[in-house]
């Protein structure tokens, strides 16, 4: 993986950056994730960007796109962001008059709450695959209550992509989140695909999670939900424990406990995983996981995983890690895979 | 043209890459002059001998927001070191160039006078400037929670209000880890939180960061690149590759937020798992066809989750549903209740691979 940052001095307003993967084995080619130049008004009243980059924002779900995005910013606290370009395609595959445009106008109101709006037309080989509209709003209401929440709405199949809502409340020690999810698969599908034409049967998730700073160095952490797929009703549950064993932090152990229970579809796990420094340049860490699905389907009756690693920061500059990872798979009796690291960091601050 | 100037040409060719090459990986090879100023300067040993910080940093008390950086100079340091053991200045040596370059931009980009700060903390530093007491400290700044000791500014975490002290964020390369706290499941939550703040996610996350998981071309890159930190958490992580078929089925239409079906289809293909037409094994049951509701189990199935059936029968695959869906065919309507689309029958993809228009 070849990581490029560029700033200039000089010109504070101008910068680049490049994300690329080089590439494993004879079938995995290397592809470019972000290739990206920006200029932005160092005063914050607008950025433009270019190149390979990810559009998120608003309601609009992450887009991959090789094009152009502008956002301008107002004093009194409008924003406007529009983007065009074609979608990315993996291992450089071919793309005839495909092309996605949309934009999102937000507005911030009386310091505690910002509305937005966005829109999104999305093209494969020149045949509409998408074209939505989307809200999302994001409130303040208490400095230490946080809500969010957003909604998509399909114009070629019209109903409700998908909405997502979040509600926090957090003190020194505790935090607990109310959150549900509406998704309509079908719609989440390109409109081109034959798929997308079967109906509407969206799935409903809502539930909590609670996270305990039960002491200084134990993090307590659970989550509990239920889901409602069709006619069926269903839920699951996380428990997570984690102890730093040095106030750095960089020593830890943690537990993990799920289960799943939406019918069909049920599965148990349990998952360890530890660190601790060696010395100050040489780190181990282990994580073993085991999962066991109610309906194996002739793909094992457990899946153990395991993994061992070592980390060598050589020098500021060089930073070396190694594992080795066992795992018994649903395709899979047994596999044994090594795996390496060497990153080198030129110059800039760390 | 005789070979002995084309020779030439290509040497002074060979010569110039080769320079450039050498050039280029200079740094990785080592071939560099040796560097000046990268020795931490040792403030801690200076306190220990009772020097106060004042006695170097003159000016430091009626500092600004804006000015010089009150470094003391060399005959700062020759007040007490009346004999150096050489020419040089002493900052080409003491001082390492990183945590001067790290003053710098917060004097650029950071609104904040020493003025005032001073008095109140009695000239005692230290308070804020924790890492002077330490013995190779990475950086001198104080840490965000030195200030939020003093000054609460809830209504600016209200407002989500960073530009009143950080006038540009991203110019001053720092994480204020201390006040944007990823806590609770942050991964799933961080989709609807990112929604109305996408500012606020960019003032320490760069392009790339965003990419990493969500980008097409190779997804999934930080839990691919840092499996030697497990308590980094993650969608993927672990043996997700066994269970991915039940956390799919769990939260229909969670994959498709982020993957397209290509990215399931080229893996399954890789893996030789499902795609009709391959030699591999089908994941299907017996009853698949003909069992349940509606043409059986598949078209339950298919309705509640068709991002799982898409990924491998999206594509050319889609051909299989046609045989027997098309309008008059044996499978009948393939429509759930209420389906309604803007799309022309007869015109469009995919309507028309069924509603074959009549001659």
């Amino acid at each position: 993986m070849l990581v490029m940052q560029g700033e200039d001095r000089s010109k504070p307003w101008l910068s680049a950056e490049a994300l690329a993967w080089l590439g494993t084995g004879a079938d995995r080619t290397g592809d470019v994730l972000t290739l990206v130049v920006r200029a932005r008004d160092v005063e914050g009243r607008g950025e433009a960007r270019a190149g390979r980059f990810l559009v998120a924002t608003g309601a609009i779900r992450p887009l991959h796109i090789d094009g152009a995005s502008g956002l301008a910013r107002t004093p009194w606290g409008t924003s406007l962001e529009a983007f065009g370009g074609v979608p990315v395609v993996a291992r450089f595959g071919e793309r005839d008059y495909d092309w996605a445009v949309g934009g999102r106008v937000a507005q911030r109101m009386a310091e505690r709450s910002t509305l937005g709006f966005a829109y999104l037309q999305r093209r494969e080989r020149g045949r509409l695959s998408g074209e939505e509209v989307g809200g999302d709003l994001a409130i303040v209401p208490l400095h230490n209550i946080d809500v969010a929440t957003r909604a998509a709405y399909d114009l070629v199949s019209p109903g409700l992509t998908d909405a997502l809502a979040s509600v926090a409340l957090r003190t020194t020690d505790w935090r607990v989140e109310l959150f549900g999810t509406r998704r309509s698969p079908s719609r989440l599908l390109p409109a081109t695909s034959l798929f997308s034409v079967l109906g509407d049967v969206p799935s409903t998730r809502a539930g909590t999670t609670v996270r305990w700073l039960a002491a200084p160095r134990l993090d307590l952490l659970a989550t509990a939900a239920t889901t409602i797929i069709d006619d069926r009703v269903g839920g699951d549950g996380t428990l997570r424990a984690t102890l730093r064993t040095n106030d750095e932090g960089t020593a830890s152990v943690g537990l993990e406990l799920r289960r799943q229970a939406v019918p069909g579809a049920e599965w148990s796990g349990i998952r360890g995983i530890g660190t601790a420094p060696l010395s100050t340049r040489l780190a181990v860490a282990a994580e073993v996981e085991v999962a066991r699905a109610d309906h194996p389907d002739g793909r094992g009756d457990v899946w153990p995983w395991a993994l061992v690693a070592l980390t060598w920061h050589a020098t500021p500059s060089w930073d070396f890690a190694g594992a080795a990872e066992g795992a018994a798979t649903a395709t899979v009796r047994s596999e044994l895979t090594a795996l390496l690291r060497a990153s080198y960091a030129w110059g800039g601050p760390r | 043209m005789g070979w002995a100037p084309m020779t030439r040409s290509l040497l002074r060719l060979v010569i110039v890459v080769a320079c450039l090459g050498l050039a280029a990986c200079a740094g990785l090879l080592g071939i560099k002059p040796k560097t000046v100023g990268m020795q931490p300067f040792v403030h801690r040993a200076h306190l220990l001998n009772g020097v106060s910080c004042l006695d170097c940093h003159s000016g430091i008390a009626a500092a600004g927001d804006v000015g010089p950086l009150h470094l003391p100079t060399a005959a700062t340091c020759m007040k007490c070191h009346e004999k150096p053991h050489d020419t040089h200045d002493c900052k080409e040596c003491h001082g390492s160039a990183h945590t001067r370059e790290r003053a710098e931009l917060a004097r650029t980009n950071l609104r904040f006078e020493h003025r005032g700060h001073v008095l109140a903390a009695n000239g005692e530093c230290v308070r804020c400037h924790v890492a002077a007491g330490d013995s190779h400290p990475e950086s001198l700044l104080p840490p965000m929670g030195a200030c939020l000791s003093c000054h609460q500014h809830e209504k600016q975490f209200a407002g989500r209000d960073c530009e009143g002290c950080h006038v540009d964020l991203p110019a001053e390369r720092i994480r204020p880890e201390s006040h944007v706290v990823h806590d609770g499941d942050f991964v799933r939550e961080h989709g609807v939180r990112a929604a109305s703040a996408r500012d606020l996610c960019s003032s320490c996350h760069s392009e790339r960061f965003c990419s990493g998981c969500h980008g097409v071309t190779t997804p999934g890159l930080p839990a691919r690149l840092a499996f030697d930190k497990p308590a980094l958490g993650g969608l993927h992580r672990a043996g997700f590759k066994s269970r991915h078929k039940e956390e799919a089925r769990g939260q229909p239409g969670l994959c498709a937020t982020c993957h397209s079906e290509d990215s399931c289809r080229a893996c399954h293909s890789r893996e030789n798992v499902g795609a009709t037409g391959m030699p591999g094994r089908s994941p299907h049951p017996r009853t698949w066809l003909t069992a349940g509701r509606g043409g059986g189990d598949h078209g339950t199935q298919a309705r509640i989750d068709p991002g799982s059936c898409a990924s491998c029968h999206g594509g050319a695959g889609e051909q299989l549903c046609v045989g027997c869906h098309k309008v008059g065919g044996v499978g009948g309507n393939i429509h759930g209740p209420g389906f309604s689309s803007i799309k022309s029958k007869t015109r469009d993809v995919p309507c028309r691979l069924c509603h074959v228009p009549t001659r």
